[in-house]
């Protein structure tokens, strides 16, 4: 039998991925130097910085997430590859679902693995930190997935970039209020639950979905 | 493998219309092809060879007319897209990987588990010197001719090529007509545009000539 579909599309991603390093780089250097802004320009009040912390992380973690999909589909656009996988007699929505599964190893994973140490700046205290760590692992798979949407839709576009972040930001708006909560509500001593479910079913919910939109607006778009 | 004159065609163009924007490229375009035949679209710059060649990969979708495969629509023909292989303008190769590693990973898309003939394909293209170059090291040249090598060991009968001897100097010319003369005998299907004619070439004995510019004069008239 020949090779899975979605092995076969993630470790093409990875391979590429780990040859362009400036593509794995970036969106941390990004996330990591926003998050590390607003230390440097609120007021030196340590119970300030605490308070805000998790959310400024969270948007952080979401605008670096852009970042990095605008370039998701664009080279494959150009360089043909594109066509040939909408041609090809591979299940394309398994194909993207791999692909977008190495995309978000190297950003959204990598931003979760880099927050525990943005944390420290802001003098979050540990159980919040946790919870935090938490909430990134759950949500910036759903950012990446359905972030991948807006990246098909606007591949063909000359300056895709804005039309991509117009279109996308209102639909993380659920996942960065879910997220950044979940670290609130840890910080008063509520229960995270409902937060952590919330994320939870937005993920099985763009796991499902997404990869047939993704499929569907790449074969609108390439026409 | 005598063929029935009874069977349907293996690929029909049932009065097909292609528009570009606004602009309709041709219409009424009727034709069929059956196996061992070589199809040459010629027609002048904009004349909608490339979008003809889209339409029959399936990768653009005309409401008006039908393309058929074995009797069946492409579009509804799940087993049509394994046995169709097109190279168009831009090769899909990427500038990261290796030849070596472009051609695995086609050769992994169109199904083959056993990725061993790999280098022998390099090697019958001429090529096996860039194996472990990537492709944004390769002349424009050397990487048709990788994009090429796909077809070597494929599985498909019909073959899609968008002027497959653009860039492409005279002994790499002679390859790909030797490969599609073993593709047709082998009861295959090429589709292909190209600026030059082919009569001289040896594809000359399957090949029949369909000039777009036939389908354009009604337009004027309407």
């Amino acid at each position: 039998m020949a090779q899975n579909t979605f092995y076969l599309f993630a470790r093409r991603e990875w391979q590429l991925l780990f040859r362009n390093t400036s593509a794995l780089v970036q969106p941390l250097c990004f996330f990591i130097i926003i998050a590390l802004m607003f230390p440097l320009s609120l007021p030196a009040e340590n119970e300030l910085l605490t308070r805000i912390g998790g959310g400024v992380i969270w948007v952080s973690a979401v605008l670096a997430t852009l970042l990095g999909l605008e370039s998701m589909f664009r080279s494959d656009y150009h360089d043909g590859a594109l066509e040939q996988w909408l041609i090809s007699p591979r299940s394309l929505p398994l194909a993207m679902l791999g692909k977008v599964f190495a995309h978000w190893s190297c950003t959204g994973l990598l931003l979760a693995l880099f927050a525990p140490l943005l944390c420290m700046t802001f003098r979050i205290p540990p159980d919040q930190i946790w919870v935090l760590f938490l909430g990134l692992m759950l949500g910036t798979p759903s950012l990446s997935l359905i972030g991948a949407i807006g990246a098909a839709l606007t591949v063909t576009l000359h300056r895709g970039g804005v039309l991509l972040a117009i279109i996308i930001l209102p639909l993380f708006i659920p996942i960065l209020i879910f997220g950044a909560g979940m670290v609130t509500q840890q910080a008063i001593g509520g229960s995270t639950a409902s937060q952590l479910y919330a994320l939870a079913a937005i993920l099985v919910l763009a796991l499902t979905l997404s990869p047939f939109a993704i499929a569907a607006a790449l074969r609108t778009t390439i026409n | 493998m005598s063929q029935t004159n009874d069977t349907p065609a293996m690929l029909a163009i049932n009065n097909l219309e292609c528009s570009r924007g606004d602009r309709t490229l041709f219409r009424q375009l009727s034709y069929s092809i059956n196996a061992g035949q070589c199809l040459h679209i010629v027609g002048a710059n904009g004349s909608g060879k490339t979008t003809l060649l889209r339409s029959v990969a399936g990768l653009v979708y005309s409401p008006k007319g039908k393309i058929q495969w074995q009797g069946e629509n492409i579009q509804s023909n799940p087993s049509y897209q394994s046995t169709m292989i097109y190279l168009g303008h831009s090769e899909g190769l990427k500038n990261e990987l290796t030849s070596v590693e472009n051609l695995e990973f086609y050769s992994c898309l169109d199904g083959h588990s056993d990725q061993s003939h790999v280098d022998g394909d390099l090697a019958q293209m001429g090529i096996l010197e860039c194996a472990d170059l990537t492709a944004n090291k390769l002349s424009f040249g050397q990487r048709r001719r990788l994009a090429f090598a796909r077809l070597l060991h494929s599985k498909a009968k019909l073959w899609i090529l968008d002027e497959p001897f653009t860039g492409i100097d005279d002994a790499g010319r002679a390859l790909i007509e030797t490969i599609c003369v073993e593709h047709l005998d082998a009861q295959g299907m090429i589709l292909l545009t190209n600026h030059r004619t082919l009569s001289q070439s040896r594809l000359a004995p399957s090949l029949a000539v369909l000039d777009l510019m036939d389908f354009q004069s009604s337009l004027d008239h309407s």
